[in-house]
């Protein structure tokens, strides 16, 4: 096959993934610039298949002619914006550090507690992530009652930064295997104590897989939605559960639900451009010597 | 720099005892090797000096304390990898000073002693550089300069030539050489490779399976053996070695268990028809005599022939410094240098004369 043909069917195949990729962003963004008439007949192509309108971002408050006004579903949106940003990186920063400690723990030292080593103990964490958390619903509903942590950001933290935790761990045991143990020896030998040689050689090496695992829980964090909306109600709740909170009794209010919908994804859209390489980077390191 | 004293070290892991009981004096300045075959507990032990393992019985001591209970960082030693342990993410100049950081060295001692040490070292071109952009060879001064940065009072070293090539490990074995003797600091040197400890030790630990064989001289060792393991371990290529025994009297002589005859200057007192072992080094072996060979192979080297073959059912390895023209299937006549005749007792393995 002539190597210009290649390339073209090449690209031609990439183009076509790329549409069908891009696809729902597309959809989404457009559909908060529709009226319920544009939602039901389908239409798509801005300027061509309708004209655009201001709904979806008025009915958060952000539309040109809103913006510079008081405006109460504005004031709903960011705190919702907050919530969620707060809950997800409070979260993911919790479970860095308590993972980290505990993967150079699993990695570096013996544990044994009845017939359980090491290895066990890592699946034990790991297999956390089998339970469906419906299973769990029950429980943490009696538990935060019982502690007043429900409806408060504080609950909402712990409980994300445990669903996450077993990922972290996973992660961050992965990046420290593939450390060399002399590496720590040197450094105590050269005068650091066993916190010392963690803090100053071996996170510093771990740098991408520290990454690579916050953006990784900061994203399941942002995107969870069952916890949230069973835990939380008025003061504490997040994004996901302002989404779906817009099917009301008049029907689904398609252009604010897009709209809360774009903003959602926003910040994994960016995340997702600058911070891929990390991703990467950090889940690939021990796969390659 | 400071003396090193091991009394009776023990080591095990749960019911495992893995270094029985190993006393080793070790005086100022001394550059001692510790070597053995693999999982003879040598690294063990560089490691329990080091405090990177804890001693479970007996004690070890640096200059005039104890360090049995005492962190790696209280030490003050200083250790070369065999995977030299770079700090990946710190220069060659951060690597040197790290340990002088912690110890809140002014920054400007710090670049001095770096500077100094990369200059003895040849480092001065690298000192910005990241361990990935050198060589093995540089890598492996780095990690030396480290090491001598601190001044400290014992260097131990962890095979630290294992990962370099034929002819660098060569030249780095002179350099650490030159190094000592330039710094004379106390040096631990652990190798599995018995050319290297002869080479640059000032006194050589044969371990064997977590027990001390000898301590002794390079030429101490290779000249009297104490026992099989050692002859047969020192030197290169190794002792030939026949099972028979000593038969006294007015021309005492050694008969294999294949009946052949080897010569004996001496009996010892009262050996005759002791099982034994008769150990002579194949560069002990001259041409002509009335030992004969029945030649297998030949290997030339230009410098000497080494020749292989067989003294009844025994193999037999001579090394010549003449030429030898001979061919596989020839007899060759040698005689054994009757003054290098090692007589080991069968059932101890112990040097009996």
């Amino acid at each position: 096959m002539p190597h210009a043909l290649k390339r073209s069917l090449i690209y031609g195949a990439l183009i076509i993934w790329t549409v069908i990729a891009l696809f729902p962003i597309f959809w989404t963004f457009s559909t908060t610039f529709k009226v319920a008439k544009d939602v039901q007949l389908g239409h798509i192509i801005p300027w061509v298949d309708f004209k655009p309108a201001w709904l979806g971002l008025r009915a958060i408050g952000l539309s040109p002619d809103t913006i510079f006004t008081e405006s109460t579903p504005r004031a709903e949106f960011v705190k919702r914006f907050w919530n969620s940003i707060q809950a997800s990186f409070g979260a993911s920063f919790l479970a860095l550090i308590v993972g980290s400690m505990a993967a150079y723990g699993l990695s570096r030292f013996q544990y044994r507690w009845k017939i359980w080593k090491n290895n066990d103990i890592s699946f034990f964490f790991l297999s956390q992530l089998i339970l469906p958390p419906v299973v769990l619903a029950m429980p943490f509903l009696v538990l935060y009652k019982e502690l007043a942590l429900l409806d408060s950001m504080l609950g909402l933290i712990l409980i994300y930064a445990l669903s996450v935790l077993p990922i972290v761990i996973w992660i961050m045991k992965d990046q420290f295997d593939t450390i060399p143990q002399e590496l720590e020896q040197a450094a105590m030998v050269d005068g650091c104590s066993v916190w010392g040689a963690f803090l100053l050689i071996i996170l510093p090496i771990a740098l991408p897989g520290m990454v690579a695992a916050f953006i990784l829980s900061v994203i399941l964090c942002w995107n969870e939605y069952f916890f949230a909306a069973l835990l939380t109600s008025t003061n504490a709740k997040t994004l996901p559960v302002m989404v779906a909170s817009q099917t009301g009794s008049q029907g689904i209010s398609w252009w604010s639900m897009a709209a809360l919908s774009s903003a959602a994804i926003l910040p994994l859209i960016i995340i997702g451009v600058f911070l891929e390489r990390y991703i990467v980077k950090g889940l690939t390191t021990g796969s390659v010597k | 720099m400071a003396s090193v004293d091991i009394v009776n070290a023990r080591k095990s892991y749960g019911d495992q005892e893995v270094i029985h009981g190993v006393s080793i004096g070790i005086s100022d300045g001394e550059f001692v090797a510790l070597v053995g075959p693999s999982g003879c507990g040598k690294s063990t032990l560089l490691r329990m000096i080091a405090g990177l393992e804890e001693i479970t019985g007996g004690d070890i001591r640096i200059g005039d304390m104890i360090v049995n209970g005492l962190p790696p960082k209280d030490r003050d030693i200083a250790m070369v990898f065999q995977n030299y342990a770079l700090y990946p993410h710190k220069t060659v100049a951060q690597n040197m000073g790290f340990a002088l950081k912690l110890r809140k060295v002014s920054k400007s001692e710090i670049d001095a002693r770096v500077q100094k040490a990369a200059e003895i070292l040849g480092l001065i071109p690298y000192l910005n550089r990241y361990p990935r952009q050198l060589s093995g060879g540089q890598r492996q001064r780095v990690a030396m300069g480290r090491a001598i940065v601190r001044d400290p009072k014992v260097f131990l070293f962890d095979e630290p030539l294992s990962n370099l090539d034929a002819k660098l490990r060569v030249q780095m074995r002179a350099e650490i050489k030159e190094l000592h003797q330039r710094l004379k600091t106390t040096t631990v040197y652990v190798t599995h490779d018995q050319v290297e400890a002869m080479t640059m030790a000032d006194k050589i630990v044969v371990l064997h399976d977590g027990i001390v064989e000898q301590i002794g001289s390079p030429l101490e060792l290779y000249d009297r053996p104490a026992n099989l393991f050692v002859a047969g371990f020192i030197g290169s290529p190794s002792m030939n070695m026949f099972n028979g025994k000593i038969r006294a009297g007015a021309k005492p002589f050694f008969e294999t268990a294949s009946g052949a005859r080897l010569p004996l200057a001496k009996a010892p007192e009262s050996s005759d028809g002791r099982d034994a072992v008769y150990g002579i080094r194949p560069e002990h072996l001259s041409l002509g005599g009335d030992l004969n060979i029945k030649v297998t192979v030949i290997e030339p080297t230009g410098a000497e022939t080494q020749v292989l073959g067989k003294v009844g059912e025994d193999k037999i390895n001579g090394v010549f410094r003449e030429r030898v023209t001979t061919k596989p299937g020839d007899l060759l006549a040698v005689s054994p240098d009757l003054s290098l005749v090692h007589l080991f007792d069968l059932k101890t393995g112990n040097r009996i004369g």
